[in-house]
């Protein structure tokens, strides 16, 4: 592992400063950094999946979905404490994301992210149908139980476990298994050809990216209280998830916490001037000429704004 | 200048939270781009002008938020948590849809803001109001529940089709959604044993289906002698493809996109022979005189679509006056357990040609509704038996006639025009 | 029986009219473009506007649709697909975002409330038992007419067989004097103009609505997935596939599983044999 001071100088600094985060800013801005923080969780899960291994997922709903109506259904249909709904939940989306790598094994580029499209609808239509005593049908499953009360408490739930796994990611892509995977992305080939196993890697990858998936859905899903079909598999959340890992920077740690941040702030900010239908035309026409501009993200323009700014001084 | 400018906002910012202090501020949650929420904005917007002309309340005027949903679960949460926290409300009042109001509660019972929902008529949401009063104090819906409007359903199958077009037996039709399941477990339990139709089969259909021509033939050969629908969610389609493919059935039921005067243009007149029931008032409702008033006020000042508030524009409208005399008995929003014993006792009866026509009050905790044998509290009152002297009944049942007018057909107190099968069925 | 034959046959005509747009763009990039759905649904609304709020003839409409669709996909290959080079990751999600703003953008223009689009032609005839819409009758023969008219194209024209070239192998293509540039440029204006086309019928057998792009986009998907990349052929066979097998679940099973099957049909091919069942091999 390349580790160096400077780098924990770093997070203790980020992690500082988004703890701190309370003592500057009001109570509404918590409540939209709270949202900010689970998509920047599901925007890591989906990174360390598609960003790295470059297998396109349009899946991602299916299993942050997973996580959720597994907590809720545990806690609110039989009673389980969430201290054990929660383990159970990121257990059942990891054999989700087993799911999600059977076509993996096999296909790859646009067929892989069609077959995860069909899973993500295949649910949305199941889950009304099969057993809605269980999963509430359309109108879903209300009063799940509360981890915590109130913005600053849940702002630092959130931030904790999203800077919890922004780090653990983050030492994990510095092993020697997060430079295969890197690799996997590159040219699956060569790797093969250097005789590791591929199919273990991806399965790693695929499980890795469930867990945090199915984590950071359960955490969401007792953080919103009620949890309907439509608010999980659905395009538009997909369209989310995407768009923050893109519009931040694929492959790094702090794009995607950085496109989560910005798509979910945007919106909001945009609210007082664009209070209708306006405001969700303003903010995709935005995504998509950043997009456009740099499809490699924000990160990329602060590197390339970073490397000028160091070109003109020497 | 940078340091002298902050302190200037500075100031400026303190200087209007002072005066802000000074004012009531009411957050309106729900679509801005569709004909429910606008009814609900607008009907709300036109009683704190009234409002604040005649006062203001408790000597504040009175100003109004918006925040929207999109029809989006989790953009209801983020805009109830704005109206809340950023813009820190005192009342709320909602134009949702079911599953949008679902998702907002748990931050409704956080928050405690008294709010009122006009469109919401979802039976579970009482079922919380009788578990967990406390807990959900603040909320009052003015809306018929869905289960006394499906109850009081059953009596226009006994009155009109089983009595009037002697028919003996039903196929239903309903979607695949919660609504359906609700509404269409309450009309087959009840429609056999109260109204004396069999039941000769349950269709649950999809909402995605493209072509109902099959779904139509499997409801033909049941033998059944009409077609019971049940639609909340693109409810279009099929009635459109019924008059489009000339079922031989009648069809009557529940459909929700038949709810707004727009229905006609927006089916391009191709809704015909389509009956619904509907919450009150409904189009082609005859109204008393402050409602019309309020009607023609409406059409006076807004020229956009809805060009006649839905229902929950006239609930939006006579409850938020409701929720701020509550607030005035109460001293304000803050107190809520003050704030909801006002308002329950809230009262305002409006008469039609010396007849009680239209009644805005709600059901007290423990007050016991003699049909269903339940409470409802907290809920918008309503009667369940002719001839409808304690409050309006729960529902109406609209007729859209072929060539695009539209009336009340049942209870026959309401009624203004009669109950009738497309021209194409025998 | 025979009404299961009469309505599978009407459903699936439509279907394959729907998918061949996404068929195209789909052989020739390699590119799920995902705003194909924003064709469809612009198409419907255009159609709507021309004829039924102007007052325009339903012809007029009809052709204003299917420009304005082509259009479209001009302005989507000029503005999209060229500066990002091609990149099939790149592309996909520039369309899923140009769709979601295109939602926005229809709600903005007509409101969120759905539509029925008058039938285009009215009348209903009755087939051994089965109703059928005069105006479903004309989607069907309007949908085999685009087909053929599309499959003579291809097979029968220069710029058709050029078209192939290209789905084949791009690079292959230019050393033997083809353009693919220009070969592209076309094949997003045809799928636009076909996309559009396909939303008029589709629209006035179902609805308008601001979200009805998603329904198209996943009928063709699995359409396209399931009958392989560059058949017309296969996707006229397994649009008939998923046709009936919806007709039939409907009709003799549960209508409440209609869609269900399709996924599952969808993953079952694409996991055994990923080259769809009509495709060819893919490197």
């Amino acid at each position: 592992m390349n580790l160096r001071p400077h780098h924990f100088l770093l997070w203790a600094a980020f992690i500082a400063l988004m703890f701190a985060m309370p003592q500057f800013v009001g109570n509404g801005t918590l409540r939209t950094m709270i949202f900010a923080c689970y998509l920047a969780i599901f925007a890591i899960s989906w990174d360390i999946l598609s960003g790295r291994t470059g297998y396109i997922s349009f899946g991602h709903p299916f299993l942050v979905g997973i996580g959720a109506y597994t907590t809720a259904i545990l806690t609110r249909r039989y009673g389980f404490p969430v201290e054990a709904s929660i383990p159970l939940a990121v257990l059942f989306t990891m054999i989700g994301g087993l799911i999600v790598l059977l076509p993996a094994l096999r296909i790859k580029g646009s067929y892989f992210a069609l077959v995860t499209l069909a899973v993500m609808e295949l649910m949305y239509q199941l889950v009304p149908v099969v057993r809605p005593d269980l999963t509430g049908g359309t109108r879903g499953i209300s009063r799940l139980p509360a981890l915590t009360r109130g913005a600053e408490n849940g702002y630092y739930l959130a931030a904790g476990l999203m800077l919890a796994i922004a780090l653990f990611a983050w030492l994990l892509m510095r092993t020697r298994l997060g430079t295969a995977l890197w690799a996997i992305g590159m040219n699956e080939e060569s790797v093969r050809g250097s005789g590791l196993s591929t199919t273990r890697l991806k399965s790693f990858a695929f499980l890795v990216s469930a867990a945090i998936a199915g984590l950071g859905g359960a955490f969401y899903a007792h953080y919103l209280g009620t949890i309907t079909p439509r608010a999980f598999f659905d395009i538009n959340v997909l369209f989310q998830i995407i768009v923050a890992v893109l519009i931040g920077g694929a492959g790094t740690i702090l794009g995607p916490i950085i496109g989560a941040f910005f798509m979910v702030f945007m919106l909001e900010w945009l609210r007082p001037f664009l209070p209708g239908q306006e405001r969700f035309f303003v903010y995709g026409l935005i995504a998509l000429l950043l997009y456009m501009y740099q499809p490699k993200g924000i990160m990329a323009i602060i590197d390339s704004g970073w490397a000028k700014l160091r070109g003109a001084r020497t | 200048m940078t340091f002298k400018y902050g302190i200037a906002t500075t100031v400026a910012a303190t200087l209007m939270a002072t005066t802000a202090m000074a004012e009531i501020k009411v957050g309106f949650i729900g679509s801005l781009s569709s004909d429910t929420g606008l009814s609900t904005l607008r009907g709300a917007e036109m009683a704190i002008d009234e409002l604040n002309a005649a006062g203001g309340v408790m000597g504040e005027q009175i100003t109004l938020v918006s925040a929207d949903t999109g029809e989006d679960v989790t953009e209801g949460v983020k805009a109830y948590e704005y109206l809340a926290e950023s813009e820190e409300v005192d009342f709320i009042i909602s134009g949702s849809i079911d599953d949008v109001s679902l998702g907002w509660l748990p931050r409704m019972q956080e928050f405690q803001i008294p709010t009122l929902d006009t469109w919401t008529s979802y039976i579970g949401i009482i079922d919380m109001v009788v578990e967990d009063p406390d807990l959900m104090a603040p909320y009052f819906m003015n809306i018929a529940s869905d289960e006394a409007l499906a109850t009081l359903y059953i009596n226009f199958g006994a009155d009109v089709l089983k009595a009037k077009m002697g028919w003996e037996s039903v196929v239903i039709l309903a979607e695949d959604t919660a609504f359906g399941e609700a509404i269409t477990g309450l009309v087959t339990d009840a429609l056999g044993p109260v109204a004396g139709i069999e039941v000769k089969e349950i269709i649950n259909y999809d909402i995605g289906t493209v072509d109902f021509a099959p779904i139509f033939s499997k409801a033909q050969a049941s033998g059944a002698d009409f077609i019971y629908q049940v639609s909340s969610v693109n409810s279009q389609v099929i009635s459109s493809q019924y008059v489009k493919l000339q079922v031989p059935m009648a069809m009557t039921g529940v459909n929700v996109s038949a709810l707004g005067l727009e229905y006609w243009e927006d089916t391009g007149g191709a809704g015909g022979g389509i009956s619904t029931l509907s919450p009150i008032p409904s189009v082609g409702f005859e109204l008393d005189p402050v409602s019309a008033q309020f009607v023609t006020d409406y059409q006076a000042r807004y020229d956009s679509r809805p060009k006649m508030p839905h229902f929950n524009g006239f609930n939006a409208y006579h409850g938020l006056k409701q929720a701020m005399a509550a607030a005035a008995e109460a001293g304000g929003f803050g107190d809520v357990k003050a704030w909801n014993a006002a308002m329950l006792k809230q009262d305002l009866k409006l008469e039609k040609d010396g007849k009680l026509w239209l009644r805005y009050g709600f059901w007290q905790h423990g007050e016991v509704e003699e049909v269903t044998q339940r409470t409802y509290p907290q809920n918008a009152l309503f009667d369940l038996t002719a001839p409808y002297e304690d409050a309006q009944p729960s529902m109406v049942v609209i007729q859209w006639k072929e060539d695009g007018s539209v009336g009340v057909v049942y209870p026959f107190e309401y009624a203004n025009t009669e109950f009738e099968v497309p021209s194409w069925v025998k | 029986m025979m009404q299961i034959i009469i309505q599978g046959l009407l459903l699936s005509g439509l279907y394959a009219l729907i998918a061949m747009g996404f068929m195209l763009i789909f052989s020739i990039g390699r590119t799920l473009n995902l705003a194909y759905g924003a064709y469809i649904m612009v198409g419907g609304y255009i159609y709507f506007w021309l004829s039924q709020q102007i007052g325009m003839p339903k012809v007029v409409g009809f052709l204003g649709a299917v420009v304005v669709g082509a259009i479209m996909g001009l302005l989507k290959h000029r503005l999209i697909v060229k500066p990002l080079k091609g990149d099939p990751v790149a592309v996909e999600i520039s369309t899923l975002i140009l769709a979601v703003i295109m939602q926005s953008a229809v709600v903005l223009l007509f409101g969120d409330a759905s539509k029925i689009l008058l039938p285009i032609i009215p009348g209903v005839v009755t087939i051994s038992g089965a109703q059928v819409t005069y105006n479903i009758l004309a989607a069907t023969v309007m949908s085999w007419v685009i087909i053929l008219a599309l499959y003579a194209f291809i097979r029968g024209t220069h710029t058709g067989r050029a078209m192939q070239a290209v789905s084949m192998d791009q690079k292959g293509a230019a050393i033997s004097g083809v353009d693919p540039d220009r070969i592209n440029m076309i094949t997003w204006a045809i799928s636009g103009g076909l996309g559009a086309a396909g939303g008029v019928f589709f629209a006035s057998y179902t609805q308008l609505s601001p979200t009805m792009w998603v329904a198209p986009v996943i009928i063709s998907v699995a359409i396209v997935i399931v009958g392989g990349i560059g058949s017309i052929i296969g996707t006229l066979i397994v649009a008939h596939i998923i046709g009936f097998l919806e007709i039939i679940v409907v009709a003799v099973w549960a209508p409440e599983l209609r869609g269900v099957f399709t996924m599952l049909l969808i993953i079952g091919v694409l996991i055994m044999r990923p080259q769809g069942l009509f495709g060819r091999e893919e490197h």
